[in-house]
């Protein structure tokens, strides 16, 4: 009788390990940079566009220590954070990278090597 | 010299005179002293300031809107019609910038359901939810997992690191905002990260703080073959997902924590909300796009914190087991798997006497953990000195609320009538202590014994 069991245990595990428990996509849009609850601060990373290729499908963003290249995938949510301007947040496209950009990078499980999950730009000008 | 004597004799007898006054007021006050400093305590007590009365600058909501302490932190039809029509739940029906695409007043009115964009805001009038108010009790046994915390009904409830600390943030964008810009500062503030902590803290003290562990020696004939059932991973299969009547899953003989499942409930007939031909997408659950998952629910809890299921679908306890002996389950993913590992391929086939036994033994534990609250909330009223009288009503109410939920739940389902009895002269008692003036201590401690005998009566001590 454990071995079916066991198997059940198996399959069950597997069927609910495909939904990692990722933060809710949807309200993350509506924080503005610099604000996301448990994440800003300590696994985002914030800094200025150097540069974007849009053929790579990178960005590269400066800090003041240092720089990083970030890939940015179909998967990635790229927002434009309109707070300063009292004015709804909208969805962007790759386009909206644009160097000297202000941005904030999350990273797919939090790690600096995967894509980006999501990236907000700051944008401050009408 | 006489002077010299006297005036310390005097002096002496003053002091003694005040030393007695001092000491008797001591005594007297001894009861409303306030106790030392506890940093937990106080942030918990702030957590619970801001949950009830904090509108984040809003449209006026705060967290107790939808989960009303009187009500097990939930809201249903009967709650709902009880509301003045001024409250901020309804704001979509008074104010013109909620009027579309924010709730649905209908559903929300007749079913209990809030209206979510879990998948995006961008097109409002056609991506959206309709999912009833989760309760947040016992949340200290039911959000871990090993993905990570889970939270709401589909597991994804909370914005940034997906946390209950976090959870408040999301809540305040989707259902406190003014306008539909949702603009931070404008339309509502994010809360900040103290009040994070202190919200997670409230939260997180709410109900019950420790898993049960079954079976209990229950005394119920029907309640007792209903834990068997539950238990039996051959029949009623509940524990595998809801071990030990609570929210997590034990599966190859670990506990996982919380967890997912697609087990077919927006594939139910006769969904209560679509029969009224409102506009009700498909809910896909977990992620964006949804995978079709929605999270454990603990049972605990369950019996007086229906509609059941995310969608509030079904009303009674007895229909909720009962959904798992139907086609919409035993066809779903979750239903296939468990019936491919039955020896008898199997999935979950009960008769009517074994779902109502199963809900029995629910509406047991529930009546069990609710006379432990009240029990709990009895003994704090009677702690309370003399001057505390707010302090002790508050704790009487809450006392009350849940002994009325005891009744309700036992006598729904024709339980343990002796018990009720007992439970109904504990009502009566805790009612009398919030009226009276100096036997308010002696009451709730003869509310608490009524307590303890109603709960004799359904489980071996």
């Amino acid at each position: 009788m454990r071995t079916p069991f066991a198997v059940m245990g198996l399959t069950i595990t597997l069927l609910a390990g495909m939904s990692y428990a990722h933060g809710q996509r949807a309200t993350e849009q509506f924080i503005p940079l610099g604000h996301s609850p448990g994440l800003s601060g300590r696994y985002t990373y914030i800094g200025q566009i150097a540069s974007a290729d849009a053929q790579q499908r990178t960005i590269s963003v400066s800090q003041a220590g240092g720089s990083h290249t970030v890939k940015i995938t179909d998967a990635t949510r790229i927002w434009l954070d309109r707070s300063k301007l009292r004015q709804t947040a909208l969805r962007g496209s790759f386009g909206d990278l644009k160097k000297g950009e202000k941005v904030e990078i999350k990273y797919q499980g939090n790690d600096r090597e995967q894509p980006a999950d999501w990236v907000k730009v700051e944008v401050v000008q009408r | 010299m006489v002077s010299c004597l006297r005036a310390p004799r005097s002096w002496r007898f003053r002091a003694y005179r005040l030393t007695g006054a001092s000491l008797a007021a001591a005594w007297l006050l001894a009861g409303c002293q306030a106790p030392p400093p506890d940093p937990q305590a106080a942030l918990i007590a702030k957590g619970r300031e801001l949950f009830f009365n904090e509108t984040f600058n809003g449209n006026g909501r705060t967290c107790g809107t939808c989960h009303p302490e009187n009500n097990n932190f939930t809201i249903d039809p009967a709650f709902i019609a009880a509301l003045p029509k001024n409250d901020p739940l309804f704001v979509a029906e008074f104010d013109p910038n909620l009027k579309q695409n924010f709730e649905n007043p209908r559903l929300m009115r007749e079913f209990g359901l809030i209206l979510e964009n879990l998948d995006g805001f961008d097109d409002l009038a056609n991506k959206f939810v309709m999912r009833g108010v989760p309760h947040v009790l016992a949340l200290r046994t039911s959000v871990g997992s090993d993905q990570g915390p889970r939270t709401g009904w589909s597991g994804d409830g909370a914005p940034g690191d997906r946390s209950l600390r976090s959870f408040a943030v999301g809540a305040v964008i989707q259902h406190f905002t003014k306008t539909l810009n949702r603009v931070a500062g404008v339309d509502f503030r994010l809360p900040a990260d103290a009040e994070l902590d202190a919200l997670e803290a409230f939260m997180l003290s709410l109900g019950r703080q420790q898993e049960l562990r079954l079976p209990l020696p229950l005394k119920g004939t029907v309640a007792k073959r209903g834990q068997e059932i539950f238990l039996d991973d051959r029949l009623g299969k509940c524990n595998i997902c809801h071990s030990n009547a609570g929210a997590t899953a034990v599966l190859g003989g670990k506990n996982v924590g919380n967890a997912n499942f697609d087990t077919g409930i927006e594939a139910l007939p006769d969904q209560p909300a679509r029969l009224t031909g409102e506009k009700v997408p498909r809910d896909d659950g977990f992620g964006v796009p949804g995978d079709r998952t929605f999270n454990i629910a603990p049972l605990v809890e369950a019996a007086d914190a229906g509609p059941f299921f995310h969608n509030n679908a079904i009303e009674t306890i007895e229909g909720a087991v009962g959904f798992y002996d139907g086609e919409s389950f035993n066809d779903s993913p979750a239903g296939r798997l468990l019936a491919s590992m039955d020896p008898e391929g199997k999935g979950i086939e009960l008769d009517g006497t074994q779902i109502v036994a199963i809900a029995a033994f629910l509406r047991i534990v529930n009546a069990l953990e609710n006379i432990r609250q009240s029990i709990d909330f009895l003994e704090q009223s009677a702690r309370q000195g003399f001057f505390q009288r707010q302090e002790s009503a508050t704790l009487l109410g809450r006392a009350l609320d849940e002994t009325a939920d005891s009744i309700r739940v036992l006598s729904g389902g024709g339980l343990h009538p002796q018990a009720v009895m007992h439970l109904k002269e504990a009502e009566r008692l805790a009612n009398e202590a919030g009226h009276s003036l100096f036997s308010r201590t002696r009451l709730a401690r003869a509310a608490i014994r009524e307590q303890q005998q109603a709960r004799a009566q359904m489980i071996e001590q």
